[in-house]
């Protein structure tokens, strides 16, 4: 039986609740509990599933659909995609992602997470996401 | 004693007896209106609170007996009637104080939201086609009624009183015979109408799913009900058997929702405390749901903070009152 796929969202966390759907929908696209084919939720439908405007919901929709993971046309609902190997990363984007690591990793050294801890840590996220 | 004595004793009993149950008539993860964590409604706090409840509710049963049984006619109408309410008034305030008081030491709800992304339960279940078999009983009683138009009085009985005695009576027209039908058929509609609005404007699960299958018990109710109603002028029964299932209905239908509200399972709708007023009345503009799980009882209730639940609540009541217009006077 293939996972569940859900996501879950902070209503009282600083992070934007159109950041928090956009980078938890990823997570399942890319560790492949969303496959292509998969029908997801009509924006409003999630929208009241979430208590979040549904502007917020359209939003990440069309995030992930400029990032080739959705389709859109079909109404308002979304359709997951096949989605062709990206093109390597940029330099520049390549720097934003080793910042936000370095930042991610610092905040949990701050917290005192020992340093194996979050070597197991990044290993574990990376086989999760089949990477 | 005065004749209305007995009725207002018993008015007040029973009233007295519902704010006595409201505390239980909630989905368990209520306690007096809030959110509070699985076990907490066994915990000390909660214990106290509601033996406080309890004794200001019996109080003010006590004190409406005795200004009942003290109070006669020569006071005038209205202190009767204030007597009457006590258990009602006192009790829904002693409700709302241990509501603050429970909002005080219960813990904050989790903000998190956990929602599965799928699209299965977006869609009405097949069921729903039921409410269509129901037209056929005032159809097929309108056109029975058209079949036997001549056996029809001049004047028949609309209304009787407490002893079965006709007290109102309509001529014999159109209106008259098939208003009783057409009035039937136009609140199937509003509440099929209901029933879709609150299945698409409230979010998933299982109380949506029972709450549309009481609307849809309700509309065969109303279908049987209204049928029988209009065959009165031809087919005369005593009108006071109505009210036997007139009673069961309803009866049976709370007994349903008391064996769902027990179900510690039922999941509840993620609204936060701070946007219910009184413990039942729900503002939240950011909110997208039109229709949101009562606190109090069972069902929904409307997102006051919402224009569409406003739009919808108007349209339903220019229905009703268009409806009233079809029936005879």
């Amino acid at each position: 039986m293939p996972p569940l796929a859900r996501i879950r969202i902070d209503l009282t966390s600083q992070v934007p609740a159109y950041r928090q759907i956009v980078d938890a929908l990823r997570v399942l696209l890319v560790e492949g509990t969303l496959p292509p084919g998969s029908d997801l939720p009509s924006v409003r439908r999630l929208a009241m599933e979430l208590g979040v405007h549904f502007n917020t919901v359209g939003e990440a929709y069309r995030t992930l659909a400029e990032e080739g993971w959705l389709d859109l046309r079909h109404g308002r609902s979304a359709k997951v995609i096949a989605r062709g190997a990206p093109s390597a990363a940029s330099p520049e984007r390549l720097q934003e992602f080793r910042t936000q690591l370095r930042n991610l990793v610092a905040q949990m050294r701050a917290a005192g997470v020992p340093l194996a801890r979050i070597a197991a840590e990044l290993r574990s996220t990376m086989e999760g996401l089949n990477l | 004693m005065n004749n209305d004595l007995p009725v207002s004793l018993l008015v007040a009993a029973f009233t007295g007896a519902v704010m006595l149950l409201l505390p239980h008539i909630s989905p368990q993860r209520y306690f007096f209106a809030i959110t509070v964590p699985p076990g907490f409604p066994a915990s000390p706090a909660a214990r106290t609170s509601l033996r406080r409840y309890y004794a200001a509710v019996l109080c003010s049963i006590a004190i409406s007996v005795l200004a009942l049984l003290e109070l006669d006619r020569s006071t005038g109408p209205l202190l009767p009637v204030v007597a009457m309410l006590a258990p009602s008034i006192l009790g829904m305030l002693a409700f709302l104080f241990e509501r603050y008081r429970v909002a005080q030491v219960a813990p904050r709800p989790d903000p998190v939201r956990v929602v599965e992304l799928s699209s299965d339960d977006d869609r009405l279940p097949r069921w729903i086609a039921l409410v269509l078999p129901p037209f056929a009983f005032p159809i097929a009683t309108a056109a029975w009624l058209r079949a036997r138009w001549n056996e029809i009085p001049a004047r028949f009985p609309i209304h009787w009183n407490g002893h079965d005695i006709a007290d109102r009576f309509a001529g014999k027209t159109p209106r008259a015979v098939y208003g009783p039908l057409l009035f039937c058929g136009g609140m199937m509609l509003v509440m099929i109408l209901l029933t879709l609005a609150m299945f698409y404007g409230s979010r998933r699960g299982r109380q949506r799913t029972a709450i549309v299958k009481m609307m849809v018990a309700t509309i065969y109710f109303i279908a049987t009900l209204f049928s029988v109603m209009a065959i009165l002028p031809i087919a005369p029964f005593p009108p006071s058997m109505l009210l036997i299932p007139a009673v069961f209905f309803p009866a049976l239908i709370l007994i349903w929702i008391i064996r769902v509200l027990r179900d510690p399972n039922m999941p509840v709708d993620q609204t936060p405390d701070d946007c219910w007023y009184l413990g039942s009345i729900y503002v939240n503009v950011r909110d997208p749901a039109i229709f949101v799980q009562k606190r109090i009882g069972f069902g929904y209730t409307i997102n006051m903070g919402n224009r569409l639940a406003w739009m919808l609540m108007g349209g339903f009541v220019a229905a009703l009152l268009g409806l009233i217009f079809t029936l005879p006077r």
